[in-house]
């Protein structure tokens, strides 16, 4: 691997997992708001984390089992946060707060 | 307020106070890089670096066990077993960690002898305290343990929490054994040392201080225990079931057979995903209570500790722990950026959400909130996350300059570090770990002074539902 | 729905920690065959009286240490007996000063100084062949170890750390041994570029 290209893939991972997080945030606030417009952040969100994803799939030396591994948590990160969200409304529809 | 409370206080402040120590020897430690030649015949950089680290376990250590010492007589209904065992290991535990620094600094090595290891340095990182410490550190974490366990078998009932607790006591004890032994070989040495690191900061520690927030989201929000103790067990599935095949990522270049870079790189990539679960659980908490709280610090810090875990180990550590990238950035600055805000948002920042719970209750106060401790939330955050970013770009220059383009001799190294990237990053960092200062300072005002000039009512902790 | 019930939590919390402790065990008895001394990848203390290289492999595409022929250190070869014993003490005297929270050992330990990995094999103890009138690159670094302020060469000293002649020596057979082990290619390219200022 090139130095240049090691140093992208690995800002690139960063990023990938940072835009997750925002994703995350946004969807939270979404649902706690139900605000239409912050949904849309969520998605612009994921997005990013999807495009970058595909960037290190496409474009970056790894070896195919680690890109099926990058493209796999992507996934994943956009599972979590409806699931956690589901699973916490759920669990706290007894003592009465949900939203 | 009860004997295990009492003693829990004085493992709080014991806590900060080091956490102080921990601030002040890293700013020395970074100093060096910015002036080598400060303080040399004196007073070396591996002697700072000794400190900074050491007292930074230390702290956390301390600062766990206060927090269990707080919550155990509430969860068991009685005072701790052996509490009286306890409440005078505390005393040696805070003498021998201040005789080792002592030692650390005005004696500082010995010759290449095993009398060396017993009395003065055992120089293994982290556990560099001689023997006869460590034999003390151990008595300690045997009581502590006692303490949970003990009273876990003698209790008629025993909660979730206590049991993950209890249970967690065991490894958490028996892995500290390895700060023992002095093994020739350092292919072996550093295989069992990692057991040691990371089965404690990725593992057993992540276990305790979900125990440790779980007890506190009940006092904080009146969250049922069901919940929690839900959580805690998804918590628990998840990270270890990420984590104890994920201590694999420190077995890429120890002289370990190769499958571990395809085992260790992939748990270790799945290590974040837990991280945003608990990201997501803490907005939702913060949301649905609209941030009402009767101690808005101990909440803020309670989010700061979801937040800071999934950047600091989350994302700067998945920058890096993938095998063909690893291979160029560890052993850098780049480890350091990580390590900073990992350590800092799993642990330091729980901790400190306790430290607030724990005072509003000793100093009778019915609602925590003042300009202060915003001040020292600021600081201290500002200034970590001003550092680690500081570290990650001298890390990206070392790791690119020195690794991937000079080959890492000695003459790569020194290009690495004289890289203006690496150089002015060093006086970013010095910077912005004053920043951290002033705002460990703001916290010790804060902490000192909270609620001693306001008017007191008696309250009523909220109760949770069962 | 099932998965609202803590209990299956916990017993999912109980069934993933055991499995993955078990799985831990059994690698860790196979990777300490590896790296016991004369274990795939890691040489027996004797490798000190042999020439070491460091080269890629193009078949693994990885860089890996190359064991050559008879270079005894110091001019005197050893038998098993004292090549353990040089590393022994080599350990106690790397412990007892603490090295690791100024240097690092395969990558782990603080960043200060230089990784000691394959220090054995930098090029730079040419320069300090010249600077200290040794005769080779073993005498080289017994004296900078003995007195390391005395042949500085950069802004970052090392400090004095009252390295004695036989510590010194136990010292470098250790580093040799070390820069002898299959790191899986860490550092890459080592020694093989040459760094442009």
């Amino acid at each position: 691997m090139s130095p240049a290209a090691f140093l992208l893939t690995s800002l690139s991972l960063g990023v990938m997992v940072l835009a997750a997080g925002a994703y995350a945030l946004l969807y939270g606030a979404a649902r706690l708001k139900n605000s239409r417009s912050l949904f849309v952040l969520a998605g612009l969100a994921y997005g990013v984390l999807a495009l970058d994803a595909a960037g290190v799939v496409l474009a970056t030396p790894l070896a195919l089992a680690w890109k099926l591994v990058i493209a796999a948590s992507a996934l994943a990160y956009l599972r979590i946060p409806p699931l956690t969200w589901g699973y916490l409304q759920r669990t706290h529809r007894d003592e009465g707060a949900h939203t | 307020m009860s004997r295990s409370k009492n003693l829990a206080v004085k493992y709080l402040i014991a806590a900060v106070l080091f956490f102080g120590v921990m601030t002040l020897s890293g700013l020395l430690a970074a100093t060096y890089y910015i002036n080598p030649e400060f303080l040399f015949g004196l007073l070396h950089f591996s002697i700072a670096k000794i400190l900074h680290i050491d007292t930074m376990i230390i702290w956390l250590l301390m600062g766990f066990m206060g927090a269990v010492y707080w919550f155990l007589p509430d969860e068991f209904g009685r005072e701790p077993v052996g509490i009286w065992a306890a409440e005078i290991l505390f005393w040696v535990f805070v003498a021998a960690v201040l005789a080792v620094a002592a030692i650390f600094v005005f004696v500082q090595w010995g010759p290449g002898t095993e009398t060396t290891l017993w009395l003065f340095q055992q120089g293994r990182k982290y556990v560099e305290a001689p023997r006869w410490a460590a034999i003390g550190v151990a008595l300690v974490m045997l009581v502590f343990a006692w303490n949970v366990v003990g009273t876990a078998m003698q209790a008629r009932r025993i909660t979730g929490v206590m049991a993950v607790m209890s249970v967690n006591m065991v490894p958490l004890v028996l892995l500290y054994l390895i700060a023992f032994p002095n093994i020739s070989n350092m292919a072996v040495d550093l295989y069992w040392w990692w057991w040691l690191v990371h089965l404690w900061v990725e593992a057993t520690w992540e276990i305790l201080i979900g125990c440790i927030m779980a007890l506190a989201m009940m006092k904080l929000l009146g969250t049922s225990r069901q919940i929690v103790e839900g959580w805690l067990y998804i918590e628990v599935a998840l990270v270890l079931g990420t984590g104890i095949l994920g201590l694999g990522h420190h077995y890429f270049w120890i002289g370990t057979p190769d499958y571990w870079l395809g085992i260790g790189g992939f748990f270790s990539a799945l290590e974040p995903l837990p991280l945003l679960g608990m990201v997501v659980h803490a907005i939702y908490d913060a949301g649905v209570h609209r941030m009402k709280t009767t101690n808005r610090p101990a909440f803020c810090w309670a989010l700061a500790e979801a937040f800071g875990n999934f950047l600091g180990a989350g994302v700067f550590g998945f920058m890096i722990t993938l095998p063909q990238l690893n291979l160029f950035a560890h052993g850098t600055q780049w480890t350091v950026s990580h390590g900073h805000f990992a350590f800092w948002g799993a642990y330091a920042c729980g901790i400190l959400s306790v430290c607030y719970i724990a005072l509003q209750e000793q100093r009778r106060l019915a609602t925590v909130d003042s300009s202060s401790w915003v001040w020292a939330f600021i600081l201290l955050n500002g200034g970590l996350i001003g550092m680690a970013g500081s570290l990650l770009v001298a890390g990206m220059a070392q790791a690119f300059f020195e690794r991937a383009i000079g080959g890492s001799t000695l003459e790569a190294f020194i290009a690495g570090q004289e890289n203006p990237w690496f150089v002015i990053s060093m006086y970013s960092r010095f910077g912005f770990g004053l920043v951290f200062a002033a705002g460990y300072l703001a916290l010790a005002w804060n902490l000192l002074t909270l609620g001693r000039r306001e008017a007191t009512i008696s309250i009523r902790p909220v109760v949770p539902a069962e | 729905m099932q998965y609202e019930d803590p209990n299956c939590w916990r017993a999912g919390a109980i069934s993933t920690t055991v499995v993955m402790a078990i799985v831990l065990v059994m690698l860790t008895i196979d990777s300490l065959d590896a790296i016991n001394p004369g274990g795939s990848h890691v040489p027996p203390y004797t490798v000190i009286n042999r020439h070491i290289e460091y080269a890629h492999n193009s078949k693994l595409g990885r860089d890996m240490p190359v064991i050559g022929s008879d270079e005894p250190l110091f001019g005197k070869s050893v038998t098993d007996t004292e090549a353990a014993a040089l590393i022994e003490q080599g350990k106690l005297v790397i412990q007892s000063r603490a090295c690791i929270d100024c240097h690092t050992f395969m990558g782990n330990g603080a960043y200060y100084a230089p990784d000691l990995t394959k220090a054995w094999l930098d090029p730079a103890w040419d320069a300090w062949i010249a600077i200290t009138g040794a005769e080779s690159r073993e005498e080289a670094m017994a004296r900078f170890l003995m007195a390391p302020e005395q042949y500085a060469t950069w802004q970052r000293k090392m400090p004095d750390l009252g390295i004695s002649r036989d510590e010194a020596v136990a010292t470098v057979a250790y580093l040799k041994w070390l820069s002898s082990i299959d790191t899986n290619g860490f550092p890459i390219h080592f020694g093989r570029i040459k760094v442009s200022k």
